[in-house]
């Protein structure tokens, strides 16, 4: 292999720099080009750079096609001198695809080592020919830019909201920012001229490309694994999405939020399938929130031992109290549902044994009733939760669940509004059933299920009277949860649904 | 009974409603909204937007009548009020029409009928055929508001015009008096001036346009007075008898009475809000003087229950209900980052010529609030475009704290300034001091290079005054 090959590789401009995407080449393949001359503009998520020849020579390959978006290191070029036989330019880029990355600039992306010949040679990074530089890369440029992404908090600076705004996009940090305005305030033209005289170039400087969307890198963006492959799947940028996971990654939920919000399906469209059956379907792929509602449902029935008690509540007095509640405070418009969450919030203080969690290991057992409420939405069930719903009035837990409603069915509740729970109540009574079975929401120990009020004849003390009656069922985990424990629950639970004022103590 | 069951529900579509609905499809919410007339409110068929296409026909008559300035000679000009009529209407029918296309684009159902809150979360809506029952988690009226009479004189759409009558007239009446100084009552005297109507404009007050800055409301009235409009000031409108053909009206000015004999009489002395036979009573919902008491966000007293726009008080403008609408919509829908609308920094602007517009606090009310002032004017007179015009009647008036270098209120009277005062606007809600505005660069020839130099003065720099 000739020495006076030399690869053009994907250069690393800043800490934060994984990947880049190819713009621009200014030079053609068989074009002589000298030290210093630019080759190829290189787009990150930050700036637009150009990447500079660092010896003479023509250049044999192109690799890295206008709009790829390639690894740190990844060779985007071959330059050569014309001598060399195409046969060797070649070899010389087989042999880069080959051998795996040593620059210390890669470390995340080892397994591009095992890419294999046949892959794209594009996916590989450079070879240990090149050193720990890039071969035609102005490292210059890429060292004074990364040291303007140096420094503390620079929150309290005197800036513009323009130029703070720049800043960010372009991780600058406005310590690094000579302030030429009033009292040193930085505007946008001070930034401008930093960037500028790191050797950088802005964004807003180059000809808007046609896929924005794709070629925004989001590889520095901090997502859960799933999120970033889910988001891959359904080709959103982890760049537009919000960021409310654990130390502001984007999670599953965020990226779900942004595909609803899109009308996206978490899934491919559904396809017709045109095959000359008498019934015509569709079959469609499961959206993210159908899959996980089927496996843990799935999981549930199959590991937790559903054990249920079923009790029918007279509710005539929860009725006569509730419309005197709405028609004397403005801010109460109390439903049946409401008082059921109150009233298994307070049961629930009073049995701790059911207000649980376990992961078929440990039974954690909760001082506060974090009650799941669940909600139907078009793409399935979300079960936003009522935090600590023991220590909350009836009208508070209405009013917060209803917010919580609403935002569930615009799929703009935040991960800790519905994940977790102690406990959860499910009522389908607005449908008219009268009674149904529910399902254990994992983790979680007991799920209540909640039919219609109907009006009854009943007896009591030898005579028929009408009652409203409805029923409830109670599914709990027979594993943690006791037959008798569950049935006393129960029966107090009907205690407060039948005389809610048993509740205020 | 069949019941509809929405996630949200918008009582009126005007600028208010209509907005709101739009904004709530957009984020995801099956949206009703009732309108008992037609889309687009009162603003859109009966206020700002067919009054402007009359003004306009005003602004062809002054045209016409400066013609001979520029050495066109037309000889008799014959004018229809028809027409003009006819094409004020259309405009506002195919505006109408427009948000017909917005709401279906949308996917939001609208229902013709009228309707009454039964409970925090049902609504009676009353159509031409029968009563349906609505009900929605979130219910947002936006009924608007009506004008007013006074207590002893009706509009009876005869002798005694309300704005509707006023912009559908059949023949141009030759005397008109026009009672109420506000800006509905100012563009009517200046519309009718401009078609050729011999006006009185009186006002209760001691000046017109009580609103806006004093300096701008004595320029507005030395400019009208002279046009030929009559204008009495700190007088009242004590008895009015009308006749098959004619209205006499008994005015008190300062203890001083006098007579006046006219075709037909404005009534522009404001409006109160519609909040009739909308169910507020049996919820408790709290009313103040006509109008829905709400919070920052527009949260009525009763949970689920909102008020936007006129029926929600001051002030009264399309523009701040557009806001409130979006502004309540996405506070309901937990979108990160909502803010309350600030209410000094919507601008208000009144069509009359020469038309005055302003943003924020009068240079009284900065005074009382106990500001330091910095205050400049640049007079149009100096103005190359407004000259080149033939229309360099005007000023441009800018508030500045001293300290802070805040722009507190920006006034304006002359040509096209209602579409030159959201400079000032962006300046306020960027918080931009005298220095950002001062090497802000404007381009010449232009009337706004007025506002530069306002700026200017203000600094003791201007330059061409």
């Amino acid at each position: 292999m000739s020495n006076d090959i030399k690869a053009i590789s994907m250069p690393k401009w800043g800490m934060e720099m994984s990947e880049g995407v190819v713009g621009d080449w200014h030079v053609n393949v068989g074009d002589n080009v000298s030290a210093g001359d630019d080759l190829v503009d290189i787009e990150t998520s930050k700036i637009v750079n150009t990447v500079t020849a660092s010896e003479s020579g023509v250049l044999r390959l192109i690799i890295g096609k206008t709009g790829d978006t390639l690894d740190v290191g990844a060779i985007l070029g071959v330059l050569a001198d014309a001598q060399t036989s195409d046969a060797e330019i070649q070899a010389f880029a087989n042999g880069l695809s080959k051998q795996g990355i040593t620059e210390d600039v890669q470390e995340s992306k080892a397994a591009a080592a095992e890419i294999t010949s046949t892959e794209p040679v594009h996916q590989t990074a450079a070879t240990s020919e090149l050193k720990s530089t890039p071969a035609a890369t102005s490292t210059d440029t890429s060292n004074s830019l990364s040291s303007l992404a140096a420094g503390d908090d620079d929150s309290q600076l005197h800036a513009s909201p323009i130029a703070r705004r720049l800043a960010k996009q372009y991780g600058v940090n406005l310590h690094n920012i000579n302030g030429t305005g009033r009292y040193g305030r930085i505007s946008k033209h001070d930034l401008e001229t930093a960037v500028s005289n790191a050797g950088g170039s802005l964004i807003a400087q180059q000809a808007p490309r046609s896929q924005p969307q794709r070629i925004r890198d989001d590889s520095a963006v901090k997502a859960t694994p799933v999120a970033r492959r889910m988001a891959k799947d359904l080709g959103i940028n982890l760049n537009d999405c919000r960021n409310s996971g654990n130390r502001g990654r984007v999670c599953k939920a965020d990226v779900e939020a942004l595909a609803s919000l899109s009308n996206k399906q978490t899934a491919p469209e559904p396809t017709t399938v045109a095959a000359p059956v008498e019934n015509p379907l569709t079959s469609q792929a499961m959206s993210g929130m159908r899959k996980t509602i089927a496996e843990r449902l799935q999981s549930s029935k199959q590991t937790a031992p559903h054990f249920r008690v079923q009790i029918d509540a007279n509710i005539d007095a929860l009725l006569t109290v509730r419309k005197q509640i709405n028609a004397a405070n403005t801010q109460a418009k109390v439903s049946v549902n409401d008082f059921i969450v109150k009233a298994c919030a307070t049961a629930l203080a009073q049995f701790p044994a059911v207000n649980v969690q376990f992961d078929g290991q440990t039974i954690k057992q909760f001082k506060h009733a974090d009650i799941s409420v669940a909600v139907a939405i078009d793409e399935g069930l979300i079960t936003p939760i009522v935090k600590s719903s023991d220590t909350k009035g009836l009208i508070e837990i209405s009013n917060e669940v209803r917010d919580l409603a609403t935002r569930a069915k615009l799929g703009r509740l935040k991960p800790e509004e519905f994940q977790g729970g102690t406990f959860c109540v499910s009522n389908l009574g607005m449908f008219g059933i009268k009674q149904f079975d529910a399902i254990i929401n994992p983790p979680q120990g007991a799920i209540l299920a909640v039919g219609a009020g109907e009006q009854k004849a009943i007896v009591t003390n030898g005579s028929i009277v009408i009652a409203t009656v409805l029923t409830l069922t109670l599914s709990s985990d027979h594993r943690i949860i006791d037959g008798a424990t569950a049935a006393q629950f129960m029966s107090t639970l009907k205690g407060f649904i039948e005389q809610p004022a048993t509740m205020l103590g | 009974m069949t019941k509809q069951q929405y996630d949200l529900i918008v009582v009126g579509g005007g600028p208010g409603g209509y907005v709101a609905a739009i904004r709530a499809a957009q984020l995801g919410f099956k949206t009703a909204l009732i309108e008992k007339q037609e889309l687009g409110g009162v603003c859109l068929n009966w206020g700002c937007i067919p009054t402007k296409a009359l003004l306009r026909g005003a602004d062809v008559a002054h045209t016409l009548k400066e013609a001979e300035h520029f050495g066109f000679n037309l000889g008799e000009v014959t004018f229809d009020i028809k027409k003009l009529v006819q094409h004020s209407r259309s405009t506002a029918s195919k505006l109408s029409q427009g948000i017909g296309y917005l709401m279906k684009k949308n996917g939001i159902t609208v229902i013709k009928g009228t309707a009454s809150l039964l409970d925090k979360d049902l609504l009676a809506v009353t159509t031409d055929n029968n009563t349906i029952n609505c009900s929605a988690k979130h219910i947002i009226l936006a009924t608007g508001a009506t004008a007013r009479n006074l207590p002893s004189i009706k509009i009876d759409g005869d002798r005694i015009w309300g704005a509707r009558e006023a912009m559908t007239p059949t023949q141009l009446p030759e005397k008109l008096l026009v009672i109420g100084a506000g800006a509905i009552g100012v563009e009517f005297a200046s519309l009718y001036n401009d078609l050729g109507s011999e006006v009185t404009l009186v006002e209760a007050l001691e000046r017109i346009t009580p609103a806006e800055d004093e300096e701008i409301s004595a320029l507005a009235k030395k400019a009208f007075t002279k046009r030929g409009i009559k204008i009495l000031t700190n007088t009242t409108l004590t008895k009015l008898t009308t006749s098959s053909n004619c209205a006499t009206a008994i005015l008190n000015s300062n203890g001083e009475e006098q007579s006046i004999t006219v075709d037909r009489v404005i009534l522009a002395v404001g409006i109160s809000g519609n909040i009739q036979q909308l169910g507020l009573e049996t919820l408790g919902v709290k009313t103040d003087r006509g109008f829905i008491c709400t919070d920052e966000f527009n949260k009525t007293n009763v949970v689920g229950l909102y008020a936007i726009g006129d029926v929600a008080g001051p002030p009264w403008l399309a523009h701040k209900a557009s806001h409130e609408a979006v502004i309540c919509v996405e506070k309901i829908a937990g979108v990160d980052g909502v803010k309350a609308l600030n209410k000094t920094r919507i601008p208000g602007c009144t069509y009359c010529r020469p038309q005055i517009a302003s943003i924020g606090l009068t240079e009284a009310q900065a005074v009382a609030k106990g500001y330091e002032l910095r205050v400049g004017r640049f007079n149009l007179s100096a103005n190359g475009k407004a000259l080149a015009m033939h229309d360099a009647e005007g000023l441009v008036k800018t508030i500045f704290d001293k300290n802070s270098g805040e722009l507190l209120g920006a006034h304006m009277i002359g040509p096209e300034v209602t579409e030159q005062i959201q400079g000032f606007g962006i300046a306020q809600q960027l918080e931009a001091t005298e220095h950002e505005l001062l090497h802000t660069v404007f381009a010449h020839p232009t009337i706004s290079e007025a506002m530069h130099e306002s700026i200017l003065d203000g600094l003791g720099i201007a330059i061409h005054q």
